[in-house]
């Protein structure tokens, strides 16, 4: 597509651009163009209607573009909404379950791509069978079962940010164990044999050898667990029911399902969640897209 | 005595086997997390939620579960009996047959949007980098932002984008409802359905195709094959495997698939679905046996799903 030693004569437009195309080009630029723009234009809403006023939003027509950046109605979410209060839980949430589900997965991913014992191949099966479980099944018997516990142990199941963090981990566990297994896999075996037989113990060759060389793989596993987390609605829904507490998608439901409609504020409340997760993806597309594609998020 | 070739055989094979189960305990220290973490809060509560859908279970014994009176298959009948479940017609056909008609057809409308995104992004072009990271946006968006967004770009009210540009146009007249008229609210759900998870198709038929051996295409090339026989006869061929895999993935997540729906509708307008149903037997009505007996009906129709196409379509391709 490149014009750069094209003739020096001065042609009109059109005709530049006649001379570049063929029908082939023609229909890959309009479907390129159809994609690109049905996956932007949602986004461009979003962020867009964010800023835009009460007036603004329930006029007769839409407002393509706003006339200017309004902040109202990330006022209304800081102030009456308490907003900061959620974002706020989203992060204890979502930093805990990362953090621990990569410190975990890592010690039992190592077991399963290099250690031999029986009754392997059980446990790894049955932690692929999880990936294929309907989270709707889980949540009846877990809310049973933890409020009996809770009943009996004296703790709070409903809006408890802790109890929320374990079920994030049944849920990322598995499939966080598997990629970082295929990861380990891959590294030669031979390196850390050589460790071994200079002297090394096993813990000295996870942290010495393995850990350091599987570094982009671990960035990857807490990412993922981060946006599950992050992004987690059924859950939520069903163990928090103190507006304190709630996680940003549930605030976000909540706004939503206000008796007066105000889409600019459920929009900016949806902008906020959403630019952590694109500006991390973008920043680590390189270490993510590969990962994405082996499953690394169940969606 | 002490060096005589048998017993150095057996003193190395005690400490071969003392390293052995030294690797073995270390390795089971190392899952043990996992496993209790699994084992605890998935593979307990799944086998936990075949009892319960066989007791009367509600909010008035849920502190005393584990001594709830055994109701056979009452709670199986009430879900197959009830209203929202069962086929009624075409125009209201029910969770169950939903569930099959959305899974199945926005399965395909994946694999077909991820197909052409992949077919795109496999020519080189300048932009392909940025175009390829842009196409998994709605992939790695929260759900709840992108239905949201959703269903502010289809609000029914003149300020709606969707019902401007399309009265704009001329196409209608009056805004349209979309997600709360039946039929069209199914289809819309359906295409957001695609539009969010092509991006996880495309990457995995992407990865595909740039596996393809580039000589196949210069033999056809030679025999003057055209870009849509190349396609036909080469490309296709080469993919049916990771189709079939997507097919199978999509196919069971979508059936599983609860925030969507909920979040789009609500389950109203004839798009009710199995887990939106449970939701609402378990979390609305309370009547937790009657949620988990749902929840099973939908697990049992994931697992004769997989038999079927373990059986027939595993040994079609294998036979091919």
């Amino acid at each position: 597509m490149s014009a750069t030693t094209y003739d020096s004569r001065p042609k009109s437009f059109i005709d530049h651009l006649a001379a570049q195309m063929s029908w082939g080009k023609f229909i890959f630029a309009i479907v390129l163009f159809f994609f690109l723009t049905s996956v932007l234009f949602p986004f461009y809403w979003m962020v867009s209607s964010s800023f835009k006023t009460y007036a603004e939003i329930g006029g007769r027509h839409p407002v393509y573009i706003p006339s200017e950046l309004r902040w109202d109605a990330y006022k209304e979410l800081f102030g009456y909404w308490n907003f900061q209060r959620n974002i706020l839980n989203s992060f204890l949430v979502s930093i805990p379950t990362a953090l621990i589900a990569v410190v975990l997965s890592t010690m039992g991913a190592y077991a399963s791509a290099r250690l031999k014992f029986r009754g392997k191949n059980l446990i790894l099966n049955s932690i692929l069978i999880i990936y294929l479980f309907p989270g709707i099944l889980l949540i009846i018997p877990l809310f049973a079962m933890l409020a009996k516990i809770g009943a009996a142990i004296g703790f709070e199941v409903q809006d408890n940010l802790g109890i929320l963090v374990f079920t994030y981990l049944a849920q990322t566990l598995p499939v966080a164990l598997y990629m970082l297994a295929n990861y380990f896999r891959t590294i030669p075996e031979e390196i850390e044999q050589a460790a071994l037989i200079d002297g090394c113990t096993r813990s000295q060759v996870i942290w010495k050898v393995t850990l350091p060389l599987s570094v982009p793989a671990l960035v990857s596993v807490v990412i993922y667990t981060f946006m599950i987390a992050w992004n987690e609605f059924l859950y939520a829904l069903v163990f928090l029911n103190d507006r304190d507490m709630f996680t940003m998608p549930i605030k976000i439901n909540t706004i939503f399902n206000d008796p007066t409609p105000r889409p600019h504020v459920v929009m900016a409340a949806s902008t906020i969640m959403t630019i952590p997760i694109i500006i991390l993806f973008l920043a680590m597309e390189r270490y993510l897209t590969e990962g994405l594609a082996a499953g690394g998020v169940k969606g | 005595m002490s060096s005589s070739p048998e017993t150095i055989k057996k003193y190395q094979g005690r400490r071969w086997s003392s390293l052995q189960s030294q690797e073995a305990r270390l390795a089971w220290r190392l899952l043990l997390p996992t496993a209790l973490i699994v084992f605890s809060l998935v593979i307990f509560p799944a086998i936990f939620s075949i009892w319960i859908s066989f007791h009367k279970v509600d909010l008035s014994n849920l502190n005393d579960v584990f001594h709830a009176p055994y109701v056979g298959l009452d709670n199986y009948k009430r879900v197959i009996s009830d209203y929202a479940f069962k086929w009624q017609s075409w125009k209201n056909m029910g969770a169950y047959v939903t569930s099959i008609v959305y899974s199945f057809v926005s399965t395909i409308l994946t694999i077909i949007i991820g197909l052409v995104a992949a077919l795109l992004l496999n020519r080189p072009f300048r932009a392909r980098g940025i175009s390829r990271a842009i196409f998994l946006f709605p992939y790695v968006a929260p759900i709840v932002s992108v239905a949201f967004v959703w269903r502010w770009i289809l609000d029914p009210r003149p300020s709606g984008v969707a019902n401007d540009i399309l009265m704009r146009l001329n196409f209608i007249d009056r805004p349209l409802g979309f997600l709360s008229t039946p039929g069209l609210a199914l289809l819309l759900v359906i295409v957001f359905t695609g539009w969010r998870y092509f991006p996880f198709a495309m990457l995995m038929i992407l990865a595909r195709l740039q596996a393809i051996d580039r000589t196949l295409y210069e033999a056809a090339d030679v025999d003057g094959a055209s870009t849509w026989h190349k396609f036909w006869y080469i490309t296709l061929p080469e993919l049916r495997y990771v189709v079939g895999a997507l097919f199978l993935l999509r196919l069971i997540w979508t059936f599983n698939k609860f925030d969507d729906i909920y979040l789009l509708t609500g389950g109203g307008f004839g798009t009710n679905v199995l887990p939106v149903l449970t939701y609402q037997f378990s979390f609305r009505l309370f009547n937790f046996g009657v949620g988990a007996a749902a929840a099973m009906l939908l697990l049992a129709t994931l697992v004769i799903f997989l038999i079927i196409y373990v059986g027939v379509f595993m040994r079609y391709t294998e036979e091919d």
